[in-house]
């Protein structure tokens, strides 16, 4: 109680930061005691339940794309990590370990730090141009995220057309990579924005080819239905059905992400960083973000198109039925009763000292309160894995996008994989291997596709 | 006339605006063109366009600037610019005395230093008719064949680096700085080595170096073979470098280059056995030659020298005699006034060095001739027609190093 006797200017750092939000906690919650008393509070709540009822799609509209774009930059964060410390065990290096647990903060702090830096604008660049590309790349990025499906229920916008979308809005970014390099007033990102133009023009086409013998299997380009299609074991994924589609739209999908080994965009050691050579700070960051967001987006729509999306590889609940270990998912809490109320108030207390006596005992060195810090600890990550289990098997969202995120991750590690091995290819050998290559597998592909599904037609 | 404000600030003049800053981005030199060839190279005909690489440039290897004229991808001709790097290490050898000179040459091949601080000292040696001991030798042919393997295996890395791979340089650094390592611990230095003196070597061999040398030669070869996988059968290196830049023996002869370019296009020309120096003669090893004369045969020629210089270490550490390490010379050596030439074999090729004595205890003239130099005219012949990305290819499988270039 001493801080509340202590002049303001004795006050640590931490009663500084403590004592006015102790403040405001109160303050808040008289106003609240006061508005339910007065009858303000419910009329408020009343009435924006009212609101969001009446405007519910563009409600969720707008919480979908604000949680798409507050998504993306820890995406991108984990993403340059994952690059940062996988590249570094590939070349036999530590990688970053100083800034978090196992450095796992330094993609943030580079965050950070290129917020922080100078928005430089160089001497001749045409200014409006330049300053809007890195928005126009990000945002085409950032958009086709719309309409992943991460989970049962978890899209942006179960559009019929999804695909169309993807990749009409995807195809966008090349729009941002050329202005880029035309305003920037550089010849090497002159060079890079024309590269850029050239590369996912021509990858476009087999991306897209390679995907219509998927949709003529699907029936619907709808990306929510096609992950519905794949529902079952992990047979049922199309890139049984489709292997040479897949490998086109993998390749096809690098190139598009403008990463190694087709990375001529910004090939460092050719045309030193391409498009973005004359860009610094936050813009430059944008461009940064874009591609990790990039690599993410397609990661995730191999996944859904390719490998069940949120499907589950094993549905689990028949075998579990079968070896009798089903689980009453209609756990309720109503029925305790009494014990409801022992549980809330003595559940934490008694485990904490559970979890903290052992410590106590083997530890002699540690003080008591050290070993109940620990216990505590312990107790709620206990606690959490176990309600984060009964989410599991009782929510479909959650295991839905835990098995996204885990096949997204997989195609992640594979971009970064690449990058740490493969040289870079040559500019006539990206667009050789693009136009005779590619683009004629993926018209065999899609003629026999369609064969195949008028010979099964047919038959039926 | 436009309004001040929407006209560009030049970047020479602050208080001047012009209309576009763009000559002063250009890679045009701001004097008239002093020859023919100058005046035809910077006259650009439509869809030309000239680019400056280097002299910061991620793939030139120092401060080599070359300017580029592009066709879209394609380089129509190029007109390198020496010089960045010009400390006058030939003049400056001229004002000390001669065992100033062995450090003053030690930064001109600075990735195996070993070789070029060799010059004065093999120059003087000859001029004064020096014998060397038979144990000094033995340690120079060490100290250089190790010097020869981390220089071949740091090109390695570069090649694939500047083909924009990652990864081969960091293990190319990993077994270069294993040899560095090593010979910290024979000359007390990991770049500059100065360990060469006039009459044998600075010291002998130790007990750390000898350690260090017995782990490294247990997986020398094997690791060599391990990094070499990565790129070897890649499809993407293997089609971005064979037939790339192919040379000719007539032209790798007429623009007077050394070392494994020239021995790429099958002429067996190493110093080491056409004009044997040092204890070379006792040792046996071959010499690897490739037909093809491109990048490919190039970065497998360095490998192949790198195989052979492993055998060469091996030998010489069973033959090693014992004895002194430094020949009894007076500490002020004045030898006789006369000339002499003496070459040796350097990862890059022919490492000469003309000297010129009046009698005092300083060089009257050190004249290096560097192999570098003379590689890195072939960029010239080999590049024009091929795109931008060919470019780095080339120059990094001929393995310039800019302090012999610019001396």
């Amino acid at each position: 109680m001493s801080a509340l006797t202590r002049p303001w200017g004795h006050l640590t750092l931490a009663g500084k930061i403590i004592l006015p939000l102790v403040g405001l906690v109160i303050a808040l919650t008289l106003l609240l005691l006061l508005g339910v008393a007065t009858g303000v509070i419910p009329a408020l709540v009343l009435f924006g339940g009212s609101l969001v009822g009446a405007n519910l799609p563009i409600v969720r509209f707008i919480v979908a794309a604000s949680a798409i774009l507050l998504m993306t930059v820890p995406t991108a964060f984990v993403i340059i990590y994952m690059e940062m410390k996988f590249i570094a065990f590939i070349n036999m290096r530590l990688g970053p370990n100083r800034i978090g647990p196992w450095g796992t903060l330094q993609s943030t702090i580079h965050g950070f730090k290129v917020l922080a830096k100078e928005d430089f604008t160089p001497t001749g660049v045409d200014v409006p141009v330049f300053t809007l590309a890195p928005v126009v790349v990000y945002l085409s990025a950032v958009m086709t995220l719309l309409v992943l499906p991460f989970a049962p229920g978890l899209v942006g916008v179960d559009m019929n057309i999804g695909l169309l979308y993807f990749f009409g809005i995807g195809g966008l970014n090349v729009v941002g990579l050329l202005m880029a390099g035309w305003s920037s007033f550089n010849k090497y990102s002159l060079i890079g924005g024309l590269r850029a133009a050239a590369q996912v023009i021509s990858y476009e086409l087999p991306l897209t080819l390679g995907v219509v013998g998927v949709i003529m299997l699907a029936g619907t380009m709808s990306l929510n239905q096609i992950v519905l299609l794949q529902a079952g074991s992990f047979l049922d994924w199309f890139v049984f059905q489709q292997p040479l589609g897949f490998l086109i739209f993998f390749i096809a999908a690098v190139a598009e992400g403008n990463r190694a080994p087709f990375d001529l965009t910004e090939a460092d050691s050719e045309i030193v960083a391409g498009f973005a050579t004359e860009y610094s700070g936050m813009r430059f960051g944008f461009f940064f973000f874009a591609e990790y967001v990039a690599v993410f987006i397609l990661s995730g729509l191999i996944t859904v198109l390719f490998f069940g999306g949120w499907n589950a590889p094993l549905d689990l609940n028949p075998l579990l039925n079968w070896a009798g270990l089903s689980v009453n998912t209609g756990l309720d809490f109503g029925r305790l009763g009494v014990g409801l109320l022992f549980l809330i108030a003595l559940g934490p207390v008694v485990g904490t000292l559970l979890l903290a006596l052992p410590f106590w005992m083997l530890r002699s060195d540690w003080s008591v309160l050290k070993s109940l810090v620990i216990g505590f600890l312990l107790f709620n990550l206990l606690i959490m894995g176990a309600v984060g289990l009964y989410l599991a098997i009782s929510f479909e969202a959650v295991v839905g996008l835990f098995w996204f995120i885990a096949k997204t991750y997989v195609f992640v590690f594979v971009f970064v994989w690449m990058r740490g091995t493969l040289p870079r290819v040559r500019i006539d050998q990206l667009m050789g291997f693009a136009w005779k290559w590619l683009l004629p597998a993926a018209l065999l592909n899609l003629f026999v596709t369609a064969l195949a599904v008028i010979t099964v037609d047919a038959i039926r | 006339m436009t309004a001040d404000a929407t006209r560009i600030r030049s970047l020479d003049d602050p208080t001047l605006f012009v209309d576009t800053p763009a000559t002063i981005y250009d890679a045009v030199p701001p004097y008239p063109p002093r020859s023919e060839r100058e005046a035809e190279f910077y006259h650009l005909r439509d869809g030309e366009l000239l680019i400056n690489l280097g002299p910061q440039h991620p793939s030139t290897h120092g401060v080599l600037r070359v300017v580029l004229k592009i066709d879209g991808e394609r380089v129509v001709d190029l007109d390198p610019v020496l010089g960045y790097l010009h400390r006058g290490v030939e003049k400056i050898c001229e004002n000390g005395d001669w065992h100033h000179a062995i450090s003053n040459c030690d930064p001109l091949e600075y990735v195996a230093s070993m070789f070029s601080e060799a010059m004065p000292v093999l120059a003087c040696e000859k001029l004064l008719d020096l014998e060397v001991p038979r144990r000094a030798e033995y340690i120079r042919v060490l100290a250089w064949e190790l010097n020869r393997i981390a220089s071949h295996a740091l090109f390695v890395g570069w090649l694939a680096l500047d083909l924009g791979g990652l990864t081969p340089i960091l293990y190319s650094f990993i077994e270069r700085d294993e040899i560095v390592e090593m010979l910290a611990a024979l000359t007390g230095q990991r770049l500059l080595f100065n360990y060469l003196r006039i009459g044998g070597v600075n010291g002998d061999l130790n007990h750390e170096f000898m350690s260090r040398l017995g782990d490294w030669m247990s997986h020398a070869a094997e690791q060599l073979d391990n990094n070499q996988k990565l790129l070897n059968e890649n499809e993407i290196f293997v089609r971005r470098t064979k037939g790339l830049g192919t040379l000719d023996r007539e032209t790798a002869l007429r623009l007077c280059m050394t070392g494994p370019p020239l021995r790429a296009t099958g002429i067996p020309y190493d110093v080491r056995r056409a004009h044997p120096y040092s204890v070379y003669p006792e040792l046996e090893f071959r010499i690897p030659t490739r037909e093809e004369g491109d990048s490919y045969a190039r970065y497998q020629l360095h490998l192949d020298e790198a195989r052979e210089s492993i055998h060469i270490i091996d030998q010489v550490l069973h033959q090693m005699p014992d004895g002194p390490v430094m020949a009894q010379i007076p500490r002020l050596i004045r030898p006789r006034p006369g000339r002499a030439w003496i070459a040796i074999e350097s990862p890059r090729g022919q490492y000469g060095c003309f000297a010129i004595s009046d009698g005092s205890d300083q060089p009257f003239r050190l004249r290096i001739r560097d192999p570098s130099y003379f590689n890195l005219q072939a960029v010239g012949v080999l590049t024009p027609g091929n795109l931008i990305a060919d470019t780095m290819a080339i120059m990094a499988s001929l393995d310039p190093i800019m302090g012999g270039i610019d001396k």
